[in-house]
């Protein structure tokens, strides 16, 4: 007989909802999958055959065919392995179904269900659709039941379906149905199990064969990962030794949202600057937290345990290929300028990567989301994140040393800081030139201000320019920056000044604003004052970078 | 037909026919035009390539009549250039002229005399500008590395303007670095300056360095060769082109030059020249100033350091002329200058702010981190930043690396102690900009 169920499969960062149709027919025994499944979805068949076995269902000697609809939407990955097994359980009535459910996971050969990358999204996905209730592997439990508005239900393997699907048929509960949001906002595993516990659920329910041993969920803090994380890995500022000029950028920066480059040789600390951002950014709100968890899920990052609250901090090491900078790659994975959504993407050794890899970044910087177009259509992927770069001023570094001698051949340093284009530098407002210190100078305990007032000053600032404009100040423009920043006469002469002495294009003046208003926000200042724009000019393109080698 | 300056002109800008074969032409057939005469018409060809049949007083030094005939012989493809030379001489003068490029033969009046007295001199020399600049009664080189450090570039940048100030015209080779802060020394106080290229002037390298070319012209200065417009650069045609910076002038100073530097050979041929030659010397630890003190080392006696630049511009016998110079020939840049840029610090200070007066004496101190600076001046960075802004926006400072340094008039102040020529004021400098500086006070 013919068995519909419903399940879902990640396509980018986005779930879709796939209605699995299993027809079980009289005729040679044979099973078929067919709605353009890849290699991993038709590999399912011995999968879902192996596990119907070992839980102690019959296989049916059937022709068995499965359709995966939509038809033309290309479905990869072994989400579908439990829906599939389900469907063809169904449609030789060994099991019953009702209502509308879905189910997520990989199945092993002994029946087992395991987690899938993008349950979260997946979730999200069905929900939207209306489907109310979905199975999901047991591992990724808490993280799909962040997605609001479904209810899911927990199974470590096969028969834990079943035996779902069959005492939810009898009792026939249903969680009350509000139209679903376009975003689903959840407040955290703990609050969704106590929801869960209040409608009769048990927060861990009782499986047939129960793999996970008892309390594996409860005991896992939610957000513990990132605790650690910063309290680890990330330098407090209060342990980086002077470099007033770098730290200042960095502050106005992340403040801003503004493109950031440091430029020095090596040992002036940049990178170690650069490590301490993950402990001054603000966390994220809840918007910003769903689409995170979301792309944190489709990347593979999961099982998650909350929402990701803190803001990402992503540096790819400057080999990275291009489809591991954009996204893409045979499953359509989010690359790291999605990672970075949000937060940060630091470029260590900027003009190392490769020239398609920088260039590819300009359509994020200037759009905030990537394309990828195939064949089958394109994809979308968000990629609103702030570029922090950090480049030696020539090849050997050592123009920047106090004796100044840059052994480098002629010409290697033009084309060494002509790998960053034009169009890329144009994207970005602050650049900081840092001076060798001598070795050991950078670390150790002083009286400079630590991490927490400085991301204090930036989560204030950050509040103030948001009162103001929906674009963060590195987004301004035009007319929009010209009335942020709201200049009086003496600040239009300064500015003029600045411009004609330092040569200043019409972008440059554009970019002295944007940091001036930054500057003039950590100050709590209505209006930009020349002190604000007289600090910002500071931080214009070094001379050396403009090619001619400061050869006037 | 074109005359005989012309004709040299062509001649000599005829790829391998290097001035002895020249000469020799000349000798054979006594004028250019005619030997261009000859290269145009089919039965001139033989006898310009095997030379006049009459002429045994030469033969005869040889021992093998037909081997040194064939020695003298002059290479086909040579031949073959002169011919198309010779057919399109006139449209190449003509060429040359809308490009504004003349030329000076060897036997010319106006060709300058010190370069005269070199062995082997240019014939021709193909000039952009100004020839009474080639002529100047007191030219001095200055040379150098093309990867200065930025101490070496403001030096070079300070010689240049103080030699200018002083009445001689700097030469120099309009490389990126040294050369090219140089001349831009002497274009910023709007004097002649000398550029002797190596290559041709259509094929100007470095080519970031076409705007100062025109610069240079616009000056009063020149921009030379001995190569014919189209020339490109090649290995060999620098080390020759420094023979003519050195001939020009009478005396070459090189500031900064690592081991095995081009300016060094410039210094080599300023000593078997005759003239000049003084070195800045560096610390033994510094690896660009490495060259200047081998060479020192070298010629002990003949090459001399530069002491300082007040020191130099007296060992190079300028002073007196800088003074007398005063009156009258000083170029389009208005009333006379001062002779240096020298003003006390402390008269300094007073026409800036309070905080600006006091990051300027830290910078003349010799700090120069943002770091230092604000622990020097007590104050945030944001503030010490600001100041620095104020400081650049009067000239008054440099920045390399993230590393601040005095610059114009700041740089002639010593650390604390008034300058002995301290008479001099700010007014012949860069016009102070009152509206900003009000502007600045009011928001303070």
């Amino acid at each position: 007989m013919l068995a519909t169920v419903h399940a879902a499969t990640l396509h980018g960062i986005e779930g879709r909802l796939i209605r699995v149709e299993v027809d079980v027919a009289p005729g040679l025994p044979g099973f078929t999958i067919v709605g353009l499944p890849d290699a991993a979805l038709q590999e399912a068949r011995e999968r879902v055959r192996g596990a119907i076995r070992n839980s102690g269902l019959a296989f049916p000697p059937r022709r068995i065919t499965v359709n995966l609809a939509p038809a033309d939407l290309r479905k990869a990955g072994a989400s579908l392995d439990l829906g599939i097994a389900v469907a063809i359980l169904v449609g030789s009535e060994q099991v019953r179904t009702s209502g509308r459910w879905a189910f997520i996971g990989e199945l092993s050969l002994g029946g087992d269900v395991r987690a899938v990358p993008g349950i979260l999204p997946m979730a999200a996905a069905l929900a939207r659709a209306g489907v109310r209730r979905a199975v999901v592997p047991r591992g990724a439990w808490t993280e799909a039941s962040l997605a609001r508005e479904i209810e899911c239900l927990p199974a470590a393997t096969l028969g834990d379906a079943l035996e779902l699907l069959r005492s939810g048929n009898g009792h026939r509960r249903r969680t009350a149905a509000a139209p679903p949001a376009r975003v689903e906002l959840a407040t955290g595993p703990a609050e969704a199990q106590a929801a869960a516990a209040s409608q009769g659920w048990p927060s861990v329910p009782p499986g047939v064969r129960s793999s996970a041993a008892p309390g594996v969920l409860s005991s896992a803090t939610p957000g513990v990962r990132s605790a650690e994380y910063l309290a680890g890995a990330v330098p407090d500022l209060a342990d980086v030794r002077g470099q007033l000029l770098g730290r200042r950028a960095l502050e106005i920066a992340l403040a801003g949202g503004h493109g950031l480059v440091f430029v020095g040789p090596p040992g002036s600390g940049k990178t170690l600057l650069a490590r301490t951002i993950p402990g001054l950014l603000p966390p994220l709100d809840d918007g910003e937290a769903m689409v995170a968890s979301a792309i944190a899920s489709a990347a593979g990052e999961g099982p998650l345990l909350d929402l990701v609250r803190t803001r990402p901090f992503r540096a790819p090491h400057h080999t990275i290929s291009y489809a591991g900078m954009v996204g893409g790659g045979p499953r359509l994975s989010p690359g790291e300028v999605t990672r970075a959504h949000e937060g940060v993407l630091f470029l260590d050794e900027l003009p190392e990567f490769g020239r398609d890899v920088l260039e590819a970044l300009r359509q994020p910087l200037e759009d905030g989301r990537v394309a990828i177009v195939r064949v089958g259509g394109a994809t979308l992927f968000p990629a609103r994140f702030q570029l922090i770069a950090a480049m030696n001023p020539c090849p050997c570094g050592g123009a920047a040393d106090p004796t100044g001698y840059c052994s480098c051949r002629t010409g290697v340093p033009e084309r060494y800081a002509a790998r960053v284009s034009g169009p890329l530098r144009d994207r970005i407002d602050l650049w900081v030139e840092m001076p060798r210190v001598p070795p050991g100078a950078l670390l150790g305990r002083t009286d400079a201000e630590t991490s927490a007032t400085v991301a204090a000053r930036i989560a204030l600032a950050r509040g103030v320019a948001r009162e103001r404009a929906a674009e963060p100040n590195s987004r301004l423009n035009g007319r929009l920056l010209r009335a942020a920043c709201d200049l009086g006469p003496a600040e239009e002469a300064l500015t003029g000044a600045i411009a004609s002495s330092m040569l200043l294009s019409a972008r440059g003046v554009e970019r002295l604003l944007r940091v001036a208003r930054t500057i003039a926000d950590l100050g709590d200042a209505p209006s930009v004052r020349t002190r604000h724009l007289e600090e910002a000019a500071r931080f214009r393109l070094p001379a050396g970078l403009l090619g001619g080698r400061r050869a006037r | 037909m074109v005359d005989e300056r012309g004709a040299w002109a062509v001649l000599s800008s005829v790829g391998g026919l290097g001035p002895a074969t020249f000469g020799r032409l000349l000798r054979e057939q006594g004028s250019a035009t005619r030997v261009l005469e000859l290269a145009a018409s089919a039965s001139g060809q033989t006898l310009l390539r095997n030379g006049p049949s009459g002429s045994p007083g030469e033969r005869a030094a040889d021992d093998d009549p037909v081997a040194a005939a064939d020695r003298r012989r002059i290479p086909i493809d040579v031949i073959a250039a002169m011919v198309l030379a010779a057919r399109t001489a006139s449209d190449t003068l003509g060429r040359w002229r809308e490009a504004g490029i003349s030329f000076v033969t060897l036997d010319d009046p106006a060709y300058p005399s010190r370069l005269r007295a070199i062995d082997e001199p240019p014939v021709v020399l193909f000039v952009r500008g100004s020839l009474d600049a080639l002529s100047a009664p007191h030219a001095v080189a200055v040379v150098g590395t093309r990867r200065p450090t930025e101490a070496g570039r403001q030096i070079a940048t300070r010689i240049g303007d103080a030699l200018t100030r002083s009445g001689a015209v700097v030469v120099s080779g309009l490389a990126v670095g040294i050369d090219g802060a140089a001349h831009a020394a002497a274009v910023a106080v709007g004097m002649p300056t000398v550029a002797v290229l190596g290559s041709g002037h259509d094929r100007l390298f470095p080519r970031a360095h076409v705007p100062l070319a025109d610069a240079i012209v616009d000056a009063g200065g020149a921009v030379v060769s001995e190569l014919s417009p189209d020339a490109l650069p090649t290995q060999g045609t620098f080390p020759r082109r420094n023979r003519v910076i050195s001939g020009l002038t009478q005396a070459t100073i090189v500031i900064e030059a690592a081991a095995r530097s081009g300016a060094l050979i410039t210094a080599g041929w300023a000593l078997e020249q005759g003239r000049g030659c003084f070195l800045v010397p560096g610390s033994i630890d510094a690896p660009a100033s490495a060259g200047c003190l081998a060479f020192l080392r070298a010629f002990p006696g003949e090459a001399r350091i530069v002491a300082g630049i007040p020191e130099l511009v007296e060992d190079l016998d300028l002073v007196d002329r800088a003074h007398g110079m005063s009156t009258g020939s000083v170029g389009p840049g208005g009333p006379p200058r001062a002779t240096m840029p020298a003003v006390s610090l402390a008269a300094l200070q007073a026409t800036l702010g309070a905080v600006e007066a006091r990051l300027a004496g830290l910078l003349v101190a010799g700090l120069s981190t943002v770091d230092e600076l604000a622990e020097g001046l007590d104050l945030p960075a944001a503030t010490v930043l600001g100041a620095i802004t104020l400081l650049e926006l009067r000239g008054l400072i440099s920045s390399a690396y993230g590393r601040y340094r005095p610059a114009g008039a700041l740089t002639g102040c010593g650390p604390g102690l008034p300058h002995p020529r301290s008479g001099a004021t700010l007014t012949g400098d860069r016009p102070r900009d009152t509206r900003v500086d009000q502007t600045a006070a009011r928001s303070r």
